[in-house]
């Protein structure tokens, strides 16, 4: 156990602080904000492209992908500088952190060339799609049905909860391509660029707000798609499924533990319940922060395990949305106006500035219900964690 | 930072799981508990092992390591007092194979031309009943006297097998030179720490027996561990003890290393077992069903040993408003 990471890690974040001191964009060059989770304004492009180009976007990956090889630790150190800047490596992060990642896993080289790199340089941007409207926890029960006709895939049905489909350039796209298969053996991944004839994308707006439009339905009709889109092998997408979400569980953590530090910073308790409320939310801090670290270092082992990071997730979300309710609470009806300055002012992430206490308390949900409600984080952690009987 | 334990330390928490399996089961504690039977071989196995001179704060790792598993045997002896209570106010006073503890508060010291006189009473002082030594904290500095100046009387606790005493210094003589040079403030963090590991041990404990009652329990031609409202209950013992279990040990590293947030990490731990002794306590209760609420189920004596720590040495709620406070004027 140690309290300090060693010589060599705190050597390659003092590299990447100096990079990021000398290039982080100025205030008067990101007045342009970004709509929707692949809405990337032209700033945002070319801060992403100069990290991608000084091998800083991605250090884990190789250097024709944005990267210098950096072990687990050193990519977590990374982060952890962004985050203490509030600056984004892309506004994109699905396309960054899922989609071209998956590729990178799992597809060929000319789907690397041709998508992952785009994506990471921020030429193009990308949404997934997963979800249906009747395959939410059950995922793999999607119904989304492509069929091979020559050397196109030609395919029908609907996604919904598609963050940013409406301003991205490709659908990272689940479908089911053998019907009469067990349900988790029946599913592929296609590339489905959102410009071809026959994909609608309908977005909506949150709970939020009516103009909060990061949300999409998108239907697909007749549309036909080249056979090369098809991303790792056919009929094998629940693997491609659990690994792309497996690209980002080891550090989702560190999320979380951002959101509490903001709410460290911006709640203030009022009275002794309020400071009650706040001593729970720093335990809470800590202990993500701790337990994220004993994740990584077996990370760094090589050993993967998904159940316990189950419990990183759950804690974590949970953890910002009973702080958020109680930060809320503390602010008394100055909490009522919407939208409120609720955070100091920070030019590279000015969402964070202008959410209200309630807003912040409405998107702690997303963290309890996207990637696995808590409900289904419990009932893994029970099984493969705690070895009780599947019902 | 890297929090997870090194190859040293997971062999040393084997080693240690071992040695309580064969010494401390659940049918000495019963027998400590039912009919009174003597803990004092189990200390002087505890004393052969060497396992009394963890008391280096650069051993602060290898002691929680040992508190946290003698938490989960819900260990009879005074080795929590003799560590935690007593060894940081009083170091190298006592011979290995002494016992100790500590009068935290409620005791003066007047000063006159022989040396130095204490006067005054604590309550609920632990294992003050069987202490060879005492340190006494008073305003005036720390002092080392013998447990048997005090007048001390044991008094009855529902942990049926901790020792809880009240003890009164009716003017006891000391010598100019029985001050000791200590400053009592970072003692105060291995005690809590200390207690905290112990309530950590004893809810692994709770744990370890609701899961493997909910996994052989039929009902309605199932295991009722496969119920859906079961399972999540569990998980969240399970999560509070993970929580509360990184805390208690990130308070025994920043000892170890002597780190500035020491002091608040010590409060966490405290706070955070007492969250965790709440969930796991009520939830295992519940879980168990009637068979939890026997004296014959072994159950009782973790539950016991958990809420009996969340009482000692202030509350969750207590170290909440502490944490708050000194958290806040660190950062804003």
């Amino acid at each position: 156990m140690q309290l300090t990471f060693d010589a060599d890690v705190e050597s390659f974040r003092a590299e990447f602080a100096a990079f990021l001191d000398a290039n982080l964009p100025t205030e008067a060059e990101t007045t342009e904000r970004a709509y929707s989770s692949a809405h990337v304004p032209d700033w945002a492009r070319r801060w992403q492209r100069l990290l991608f180009d000084s091998g800083w976007l991605l250090p884990g990956n190789t250097p024709e992908f944005g990267g210098r090889g950096a072990s687990i630790v050193e990519q977590y150190v990374h982060l952890e500088e962004l985050s203490r800047r509030r600056i984004y490596h892309s506004f994109n992060p699905q396309g960054l952190g899922i989609i071209a990642a998956s590729l990178l896993s799992f597809g060929s080289e000319e789907q690397k060339r041709r998508w992952a790199v785009p994506i990471l340089r921020a030429e193009i941007t990308a949404a997934l799609g997963m979800s249906e409207p009747g395959a939410g926890s059950d995922l793999a029960s999607l119904r989304t049905r492509a069929v091979l006709d020559g050397d196109h895939f030609v395919v029908n049905g609907q996604k919904i909860w598609t963050s940013g489909a409406h301003d991205a350039d490709v659908l990272l796209t689940f479908v089911r391509t053998d019907p009469d298969a067990p349900k988790h053996k029946g599913i592929s991944v296609l590339l489905i660029p959102t410009d071809t004839p026959g994909v609608t994308r309908r977005p909506f707006g949150s709970v939020v707000d009516r103009d909060d439009v990061d949300f999409n339905e998108v239907f697909f009709d007749d549309v036909r798609v080249p056979a090369e889109n098809l991303v790792g092998a056919l009929n094998n997408g629940w693997h491609v499924a659990n690994g792309s979400l497996g690209h980002e569980r080891t550090l989702l953590w560190l999320s979380f533990a951002e959101r509490l530090e903001d709410l460290a910073r911006d709640f203030h308790p009022s009275d002794v319940l309020g400071a009650d409320a706040y001593a729970r939310l720093v335990m809470d801090l800590q202990a993500l922060r701790l337990l994220g670290s004993a994740a990584l270092a077996r990370a760094a082992r090589g050993e993967q395990d998904v159940a316990a990071l189950s419990v990183l997730k759950l804690l974590g979300s949970e953890a910002v949305q009973k702080a958020s309710e109680q930060a809320m609470e503390s602010a008394g009806a100055d909490a009522l106006v919407h939208p409120v300055v609720a955070a100091p002012y920070a030019h590279l992430s000015l969402e964070a500035f202008s959410s209200g206490w309630f807003e912040r308390y409405l998107r702690s949900f997303s963290g309890t219900i996207a990637g696995g409600t808590s409900e289904i984080q419990r009932t893994i952690i029970a099984e493969r964690v705690l070895g009780l009987p599947r019902s | 930072m890297l929090f997870e334990f090194d190859s040293d330390q997971r062999l040393w928490q084997k080693t240690a799981r071992e040695v309580l399996t064969r010494e401390c089961p659940p049918e000495l504690v019963r027998a400590v508990a039912d009919d009174g039977a003597d803990p004092a071989p189990l200390w002087r196995t505890y004393t052969g092992l060497g396992w009394t001179e963890l008391v280096e704060p650069s051993e602060a790792v290898e002691l929680a390591i040992l508190l946290e598993e003698l938490g989960r045997a819900v260990d009879p002896t005074p080795f929590l007092a003799t560590t935690t209570w007593f060894a940081p106010l009083a170091p190298g006073v006592a011979e290995p194979g002494q016992t100790g503890s500590a009068v935290l508060d409620g005791v003066t010291a007047h000063r006159d031309r022989d040396g130095w006189v204490l006067h005054g009473s604590a309550r609920h002082v632990l294992d003050g009943d069987r202490a060879d030594w005492l340190a006494v904290v008073t305003e005036a500095g720390v002092f080392a006297i013998p447990g048997s100046e005090a007048v001390v009387t044991r008094l009855p606790v529902f942990d049926p097998t901790l020792h809880v005493a009240s003890v009164t210094l009716p003017g006891v003589r000391v010598a100019a030179d029985a001050r000791l040079a200590v400053d009592p403030r970072p003692a105060r963090d291995l005690a809590l720490t200390g207690l905290a590991l112990t309530i950590v041990g004893a809810c692994r404990r709770i744990l370890d027996l609701t899961l493997d009652h909910i996994r052989a329990r039929e009902q309605f031609g199932a295991p009722i561990g496969s119920f859906q409202a079961v399972k999540h209950k569990a998980v969240d013992m399970h999560v509070a003890l993970e929580r509360a279990r990184a805390l208690a040990y990130f308070g025994a590293l920043t000892i170890a290393a002597d780190d500035p947030r020491r002091r608040r990490a010590a409060s966490m731990a405290k706070a955070a077992a007492g969250e965790c002794q709440s969930v796991v306590v009520r939830n295992g209760l519940q879980l168990f069903g009637g068979m939890g609420f026997t004296w014959e189920n072994d159950l009782q004596f973790a539950l016991k040993r958990a809420v009996a720590g969340e009482l000692l040495l202030g509350g969750a709620a207590e170290h909440r408003a502490l944490i708050a406070e000194e958290y806040r004027a660190a950062h804003i």
